[in-house]
């Protein structure tokens, strides 16, 4: 049984998405930030990582950063649901989910998939991140 | 001390006036002097001419015999000469015409000069000598006639001079005038514009050189300054009509702010929908899974899934009208266009102790951009290096050129170059190669800072171009993008897209 690692500061988000993965055949732990998510990862081993992008603390393309240096064998699903920091900051156009997940495709993320998704979309990726099924 | 004024005109009248009371009576005494000594030297000469051939002719001795012919010729010289008095003495016997004045009684010898005395005579003595006789001819000559042609032509001179004298004045008076005519001229125009009122050409007829030269360079001044108000007002316009487009332009900026808050917003609110739609889906997903298909709820959940589709649908919007989704619309853009809008945008923001160069080509290939987006990267870039250079005299010099073969990532093609330049601090190698992270600057989540270069990246990846810095510590940094020329062939398809 393969190994998944789901990192997102919104319990419901982690849940849903352990409660999918689960019943698709994988084992699911769940953190709730990136700090915990690498204390877990050398606790026990991970095939996959999914994380959120805004974040608490560490942000997703640090956490990313830090996975890819420590764990380079894990695959890694970056999610984001776009949105901004903070309602002042001036971001002309902001096309920030664009860019968010750019910068984690940058700092090494295998995948990037845009929230909400559907259990589908969800298994799709993990499989493809695998390399199960899809090349 | 008040200075007495008077007018050119008056000063030459004077000046004309003064010559001729000094000149004028020194003329008449000089000229009198002559007419006076000339007709006194003819009367003496006509006198003594006359004495002398009456004398020779008494010294004939014809005369001499008899009182009678002695008297004859005594008489002729009383009738033909002018004479008032005419004696001959011999020896004891006197004879004395009778037409010459009786009240003469005794001639004076010594009158050889005219208006000596104050009988009006003049007198000649002459000794005759012939055959024993020692006569002496007395004459007494009537000095009027002489003395009246001398006052008649006295008389004239000084009506002849002041006759000069009136004809001077009025030729002066007319010359002054006509001299002050121009100086007048001078004067209102000078006036005129003093007054503000530059528009009168300056054309003063006069024949004399000095006035027609200083007509002419007052003329000149005049145009000049016409040329210099002009140019002012011009330049008051000028600044007018840029006041009124910075105004303008601000309430541009405003607007676009304005926007982007209420988008920004719209960004956080989706991003909330976006996780709570998550477990909604995923969750119904599972549970519909779960249900024997027999099971009422199944068409329940199935409606809980539609609706989380159009929640989903309706957050999409909300992304697209804040363009949080980032799908840049792609049309053929002129960047010679974007570049003025954003530097227009950028420099109504601007401090003016930044100078703005720029070096735009004249032609440059169209490329395919989001016209906003661009114009959002050109302030963007141009805000990233003004911040560089904040607190300093710093140059930004935004340049623009066609690259007909570029070679980039092993790949030549013709691509348009857009650069960003400034003098500002620069970095160092380790943090330009960071800079395009969008948490590079940023370590705690609410701090909205380090994503401008970001979102210049974003921007640049959305169009397919690339973007390199060129920086040092202390050397300044350039920004180089890289768009891929829409070539010539390739563009009459579609239409240009209008900045925004």
């Amino acid at each position: 049984m393969q190994n998944v690692l789901v990192v997102d500061d919104e319990l419901d988000v982690r849940d849903a998405i352990k409660r999918v993965l689960d019943r698709a055949g994988y084992f699911v732990r769940t953190t709730s930030d990136a700090a915990d998510a690498l204390a877990e990862l050398r606790r026990c081993h991970a095939d996959v990582v999914i994380t959120d992008i805004i974040m608490p603390k560490i942000n997703g393309v640090e956490a990313i950063d830090s996975i890819r240096k420590e764990f380079p064998a894990v695959r890694i699903i970056a999610i984001s649901g776009g949105g901004n920091f903070g309602i002042t900051a001036y971001q002309p156009a902001a096309i920030t989910t664009t860019a968010y997940l750019a910068a984690a495709s940058r700092a090494g993320a295998h995948l990037v998939l845009t929230k909400p998704f559907e259990s589908k979309d969800l298994i799709q990726a993990v499989e493809q991140v695998l390399g199960v099924g899809h090349a | 001390m008040a200075r007495l004024r008077t007018s050119f005109a008056n000063v030459v009248a004077a000046c004309v006036v003064a010559l001729h009371l000094v000149l004028l009576p020194a003329l008449y005494y000089g000229l009198g002097y002559v007419v006076r000594k000339s007709h006194e030297d003819m009367f003496i000469e006509h006198a003594r001419t006359f004495a002398r051939v009456l004398a020779d002719e008494f010294e004939l001795g014809v005369a001499l015999e008899s009182d009678s012919r002695t008297e004859d010729l005594l008489d002729l010289a009383i009738v033909h000469g002018d004479g008032r008095y005419a004696e001959l003495t011999d020896g004891g016997r006197s004879v004395r015409s009778k037409l010459g004045s009786p009240n003469i009684e005794t001639p004076r010898r010594t009158d050889l000069t005219f208006e000596e005395g104050d009988d009006d005579i003049y007198f000649v003595v002459l000794p005759i000598v012939h055959a024993g006789h020692s006569a002496e001819l007395r004459l007494g000559f009537d000095e009027q006639p002489t003395l009246e042609r001398i006052h008649l032509a006295l008389n004239r001179m000084l009506m002849a001079l002041t006759v000069y004298f009136g004809v001077a004045m009025v030729i002066a008076i007319v010359l002054s005038r006509r001299l002050s005519r121009p100086i007048h001229r001078l004067q209102d125009v000078s006036r005129s514009i003093a007054s503000g009122d530059y528009a009168q050409p300056l054309h003063v007829a006069t024949g004399i050189r000095e006035l027609h030269e200083l007509a002419a360079d007052l003329e000149d001044m005049r145009r000049e300054l016409v040329g210099v108000n002009d140019r002012l007002q011009a330049k008051i316009k000028e600044k007018e009509i840029s006041e009124i487009q910075r105004e303008e332009l601000q309430k541009l900026l405003r607007h676009r702010q304005r926007l982007e808050t209420v988008g920004t917003l719209a960004g956080g609110i989706a991003h909330e929908f976006n996780n709570v739609l998550v477990p909604i889906i995923l969750f119904t997903d599972t549970a519909l899974q779960d249900l024997p298909a027999s099971s009422a709820s199944r068409a329940d959940l199935e409606r809980v899934l539609a609706a989380a589709q159009r929640a989903k649908d309706v957050v999409k919007k909300i992304l697209t009208f804040s363009r949080e989704l980032g799908d840049a619309k792609l049309a053929l853009v002129d960047l010679r266009a974007v570049i003025a809008e954003g530097l227009n945008l950028f420099s109504a923001l601007a401090s003016p102790s930044i100078e703005i160069r720029t070096e735009i080509a004249e032609t440059i290939a169209p490329v395919r951009a989001d016209a906003t987006l661009a114009v959002h990267l050109v302030i963007n870039l141009c805000t990233n290096a003004y911040q560089a250079m904040q607190g300093t005299q710093g140059v930004l010099t935004v340049g623009l050129r066609n690259l007909p073969n570029s070679s980039l990532a092993g790949e030549t093609r013709a691509r348009v170059e857009f650069w960003v330049s400034d003098t500002g601090h620069g970095m160092d190698l380790e943090t330009a190669e960071r800079i395009f992270e969008p948490f590079f600057t940023t370590r705690s989540v609410g701090v909205g800072t380090g994503l401008g270069l970001s979102v210049v990246h974003g921007i640049v990846e959305s169009f397919g171009a690339t973007i390199v810095v060129e920086t040092a510590p202390g050397k300044g940094s350039t920004f180089r993008i890289y768009f891929p020329a829409v070539l010539r062939e390739e563009w009459p398809t579609e239409s240009m897209a209008p900045v925004a």
